[in-house]
Order: structure tokens, then C-alpha cells, then sequence
């Protein structure tokens, strides 16, 4: 799947009835402790046998909220009830004409038959970022301005033919990006229109999160032990966690040189970036997941995102419910296809040519 | 912690036992941890001598196999006559590049083409796993390809297709974990040398604490389609004591693509 995809899903109609989280937190501060009335204190979350916060449960962080509010929507951070049923009827509308047959020429792409939407899973935010202000991601530094136009002209010169027949060449197996090669995810994870599976499960000294899509298990200690060296770098980088009252905050280093952009773009944040995660029980079915992304040299500022993670979708109720995400195991065609395909392509243009020379 | 030892009169002499540490909050002892298998089981199950990687004059002794003594109970895996022919073809043909889909699926060590390994390969491939467990679900994260398996423990569910790594459910017999393993597709090997398996695999893992640590374990296979009767094999799994031990990033798909797909490129010269 290319970006461009995610681009479409981005435009999406957002949102159905407002969601439950009306005491999302503030970006960088904790969790709100519980509310002064009585009839709205929350219990405090039980605890596993050996005393830890218990966060434990099968989830899915899937969404129509988009990552970035779009601009013309400035500061407003809410969705109104009204504005809410308008967005659902334009998603409940684009579902309904999904029956009908694609363009001639069209293959066809991933819709709502494979993508399970949120109905229910909702935030009433217009944005999952919540800092900056506006919603959206903070500019990006000069140097990646430049890495992401290079790009830009690089996979532009790999587009041959007109819409609605426009094909794509790859050269080598490296002009897909980190995820089409089923190499790993974008950190953070902020995004899954499928396998949006996610488990948390927790062992003395360790919280663990066992993520359906790539099969990842990112496995926390919380001994207090410090970061790897430097020099060993990992896609999902190094975790090391910490208790604060109940919420556990990860500390994330040591990224590697090859990560790619959320929006898939290769040459993306690299070795710097710094990223902590908040997990915070908000109620029985709701663990929030917040993030603040630091990288100087990628974003001239940081920012910070939230994310529900949400257990009480009927798909998503047991382990077993977590498929096995055996993508590089079933990506064999990809790669001929794409990779002979240009080739054989190529060639038949150079025939072509030769033929009209004659 | 020390192991627990009984004391028995010299007249009726029993191995002694230890009663490892309990998971909070649980009956059952607590495997959680890094572990890893100490042999060249992941090179051959059965015994064998030395010998040369597949291309020494690239590699020298790089990818030479070493010396290793078997770990299969009775020295040799039970073969019907038609498998143990296959197993030597599948040997012969380990390294073969996957000029094709169909080549792809049937052909090849598919451990070097960084795909999931199934079970019981997993846990003695050369790399640690880490052992999560929880009082009702424990769930195995291996280095090699961040393979991983969840083994449900209070309840069984169906399984809906077969996968790479299977469906694992689990009990306790005693302080042994007993692992189910079923629904494991047939593309995967249990070694380098070409021992292999049709998808009609069962397999039954026992995980047993002996000591503070080390784990024995022992997996039976179970394959009408391929094996005359059932074979098990045993091998302790070491625990890894470093300060920092923490199972890494192997993600090998990378290392693997040129060696898959080199031969779609239109130039070497990419």
C-alpha cells in the first residue's frame, strides 16, 4: 500500500456520536485525577498480584479521527453532537456506495469491506494530535524539507502513464517502502485501518505490548536499567518504563537510521528521535495511549498526540482474536510483480523503440 | 534463591526435586524470563559430523556446520521411506534461489529466507526468547524474525487456518507447562537439514523447571502423512543471567530480499 492511500483514508468523514473521553488530558501533563463530584469519581484500577497498575487487556486503537485536524478547522479541538451525526452520515454514506462497481480500469483498492471502521470507537476530537494548537504536525526541519522533496522528484520520476491508468515502477525491492516490505511499522504507532489488534500484558517487571500488525512484541522493563548503547538501533527503538501514580510512562531511544515517515516517506526521523508514551486506564475499556514525539532534527518542535486503545470491540476480545501476521511470509508476489513487471515493461518500450526506428 | 532439595533415606534414593518460585498471585512456577537453547539442534536434530558451509570458497568457515550430538530420543527421526528421500532432497536443495512463487513454496530452507520458523524450531534456533507469562495466557517473543506465540491457558479456542507459528493452548501437569501445538501450515522446517513436516503436525511441548536456571524441554511430534510413529525430542534451555539480557531486534528480512528477489532486478548494478 502506498501513502497515497493513506492520504484518501485521511479524508475520510470523521467520527459518529461523541465518544466517552471528555476528560482528555492537556498535551505533557498526566491524566486528570478523578472528578471532585462523587457520582463522577472513577475507582482506582486494579492492581496485578505483584501491586502494579493493572492495564492489561485486548485492544484496538483503530479510528476515523485523523492524525492532523484539517486547516480549516484552526484551533477548534471538539466536534459538536450536530457536527458529529453530519460526519457519520457522510461515512455511513461512503460505505453504501462501496456496493458499486469501480471505474473501468480501476482495480480497485482496500474499502470498508476489509477496513473495520470505529463506530463507537470514537473521540470527538477533530485531531488525534493534540499539540501544537492547531492540531497538526509542527513543520519539519530544513534537512528532512529537503530529504522529503528529493523523494518527492525520485518517486515522481517512477509514475509512468495518465490517470486512470498511471503505474508505478520499482527498480529493486527498496523503492517499496519499510512497510510494503514487511520490514516493520512507523514509530509511533498512530494508525491501522486493519489488524489493528493490540495486547497488554504484564509480568513482574515488565509491561509487554503484543501488536497484531507486523507481529511486534515491544517488551518494557521497568527495572530502571538504562537505554542500549548507542550503537544497536531498532525500528521500534528501546523501551524503559516507569510507574507515575498509575500511568506508565516509556521512554523510547536508540530508533534506527531507516525508519520511515508515518506517512511512509523513506528518510524519515532517524536515529534521534525520542519519543514518550503515556498509558493511562481511563475506565474499564479504555486505556489511553499518549505520545510526545522530540526530534530537532527532523520537527522544528515536539508534539504530542493521543490515541484511545479500546477493548470492547466484539472482534477484538481474546488473544486468539490477534491473527498472525505472517506479511513477509505471503509477499513473494509483490516483489515478482512489481519488480519483474518493471522490468518486463521496460524492455517492451525498448522494443517499441527499436521497432519504430526501423 | 536455592534449589529445594528433598532428603531421602540412601535405601529408596529419588532425584531430587526443585520447587521453583511461584508466578504472583498463581499456583504454578514462574517461567518468566530470558532463555535460550545451548546445541546445533537448529543444524540437524539428529547427530552428525562437521562439514563445509554451502559456497567455502565465498565464505571460508563462515556457514561451516559444526560437530553436534543429536537430540532426538532413539538417535533417529522415524521417517516413512517416501519422507526420509524427501529429507535428502530438501537437504540438497536448502539453498536454492526462489526464481518463482511456486519455487518459493515448495523449495528451500525457509530460515534463510527470514520467515517464521514454527514449533518446536523456534525455541532452539541460536538466538534467546523471552518467556511472558501471566496467570492465564503466557506468550513466547523470539529474537529470531520477532516470531511470537501466545499460548491461551483457561480457555481453547479453534482454530480458524493454519499459520506459520500454529495455535498453541496450554495447561499445567504438575509444575510442567504442556503445550499444544496444532494448525501449523507445512512450509516450515525443523532444522537446516531438510527434516520436515506435512501440515498434519501435532506437536506437545513440556517446559519443566529443574533448577533456578535451567528449563528441560521436550517436544513430541506427531505426523501420520510423514512419520511411522510419534519422536520426541529433549534439550535443557539455559537461562540468560546477564544483567541487561534482553532479547533484540533481528528483524532479517532485510539481509534476506537480495538473496529472494535479486534475480527480478532488470541490472546487478541497481
Amino acid at each position: 500500500m502506498s501513502h497515497r492511500f493513506f492520504a484518501r483514508i485521511a479524508a475520510l468523514a470523521a467520527i459518529v456520536a461523541l465518544g466517552i473521553l471528555t476528560e482528555v488530558p492537556a498535551a505533557g501533563q498526566q491524566a486528570p485525577a478523578p472528578a471532585k463530584k462523587a457520582a463522577a469519581a472513577k475507582p482506582a484500577p486494579s492492581r496485578t498480584p505483584w501491586g502494579d497498575p493493572d492495564l492489561q487487556g485486548v485492544y484496538t486503537f483503530a479510528t476515523t479521527t485523523p492524525i492532523e485536524r484539517p486547516k480549516a478547522l484552526g484551533l477548534k479541538d471538539h466536534y459538536t453532537e450536530e457536527e458529529i451525526a453530519a460526519l457519520q452520515k457522510k461515512a455511513d454514506d461512503a460505505v453504501q456506495a462501496e456496493g458499486k462497481a469501480p471505474r473501468t480500469g480501476d482495480t480497485g483498492t482496500y474499502n470498508n469491506f476489509w477496513i473495520s471502521s470505529d463506530k463507537g470507537r470514537v473521540t470527538g476530537r477533530t485531531s488525534l494530535i493534540t499539540d501544537p494548537e492547531d492540531g497538526r504536525m509542527p513543520p519539519f526541519t530544513e534537512r528532512v524539507q529537503k530529504i522529503r522533496a528529493q523523494w518527492a522528484a525520485k518517486d515522481a520520476a517512477r509514475q509512468v502513464g495518465k490517470p486512470p491508468y498511471v503505474q508505478e515502477f520499482f527498480n529493486s525491492w527498496e523503492d517499496h517502502p519499510i512497510y510494503t516490505r514487511c520490514i516493520a511499522r512507523a514509530m509511533p504507532r498512530m494508525f491501522q485501518s486493519y489488524n489493528h489488534g493490540v495486547q497488554i500484558l504484564q509480568s513482574p517487571g515488565y509491561v509487554v505490548l503484543d501488536y497484531e500488525s507486523m507481529h511486534d512484541v515491544r517488551i518494557i522493563p521497568l527495572d530502571g536499567s538504562p537505554h542500549l548503547d548507542a550503537s544497536i538501533r531498532q525500528y521500534n527503538g528501546d523501551s524503559r518504563g516507569h510507574w507515575e501514580g498509575n500511568t506508565l510512562v516509556v521512554d523510547l531511544t536508540n530508533f534506527s537510521d531507516n525508519m520511515e515517515f508515518p506517512d511512509h516517506v523513506p528518510g524519515g526521523p532517524q536515529g534521534n528521535m525520542h519519543i514518550v508514551e503515556r498509558f493511562t486506564r481511563v475506565d474499564a475499556n479504555t486505556v489511553n495511549y499518549q505520545v510526545t514525539v522530540d526530534d530537532p532534527t527532523t520537527w522544528t518542535k515536539p508534539w504530542t498526540f493521543i490515541l484511545p486503545w479500546r477493548s470492547d470491540d466484539p472482534s477484538y476480545q481474546q488473544p486468539e482474536d490477534l491473527f498472525e501476521y505472517a506479511c513477509h511470509e505471503g509477499n513473494f508476489r509483490m516483489m515478482e510483480d512489481t519488480v519483474s513487471g518493471t522490468r518486463s515493461l521496460k524492455e517492451a518500450a525498448q522494443r517499441e523503440r527499436a521497432n519504430t526506428k526501423q | 534463591m536455592f534449589c529445594s532439595v528433598a532428603v531421602r533415606p540412601a535405601a529408596a534414593q529419588q532425584a531430587p526435586t526443585y520447587r521453583a518460585p511461584r508466578l504472583a498471585g498463581t499456583q504454578n512456577p514462574n517461567l518468566n524470563g530470558i532463555w535460550e537453547s545451548v546445541n546445533t539442534a537448529n543444524w540437524e536434530l539428529e547427530s552428525h559430523s562437521p562439514g563445509p558451509s554451502p559456497l567455502p570458497a565465498l565464505l571460508g568457515l563462515y556457514g561451516a556446520e559444526p560437530p553436534g550430538q543429536g537430540v532426538v530420543e532413539g538417535g533417529k527421526i522415524p521417517y516413512q521411506p517416501w519422507a526420509l528421500a524427501k529429507k535428502k532432497e530438501n537437504f540438497e536443495k536448502r539453498l536454492t534461489r526462489p526464481t518463482s512463487l511456486q519455487i518459493n513454496e515448495t523449495t528451500g530452507d525457509p530460515e534463510a529466507k527470514c520467515y517464521l520458523p514454527g514449533v518446536p524450531r523456534a525455541t532452539y534456533m541460536p538466538y534467546p526468547f523471552q518467556i511472558i507469562q501471566t496467570p492465564k495466557q503466557i506468550l513466547m517473543a523470539y529474537e529470531f524474525a520477532a516470531a511470537r506465540r501466545s499460548i491461551v491457558m483457561d480457555h481453547k479456542p479453534k482454530a480458524l487456518s493454519d499459520t506459520w507459528m500454529g495455535w498453541s493452548t496450554g495447561q499445567w501437569d504438575g509444575d510442567t507447562l504442556v503445550v499444544d501445538v496444532t494448525n501449523q501450515n507445512d512450509k516450515t522446517w525443523f532444522d537446516r537439514a531438510g527434516d520436515f513436516h506435512s501440515d498434519a503436525l501435532h506437536v506437545v511441548e513440556r517446559y519443566t523447571p529443574i533448577d533456578a536456571g535451567h528449563l528441560m524441554y521436550e517436544a513430541t511430534m506427531e505426523d501420520p502423512k510423514v512419520f511411522t510413529r510419534a519422536w520426541t525430542i529433549k534439550m535443557p534451555l539455559y537461562r540468560r543471567i546477564e544483567q541487561n539480557a534482553q532479547v533484540l531486534e533481528y528483524r532479517c528480512v532485510e539481509f534476506s530480499e537480495e538473496f529472494m528477489y535479486g534475480h527480478f532486478i532488470e541490472s546487478s548494478g541497481k
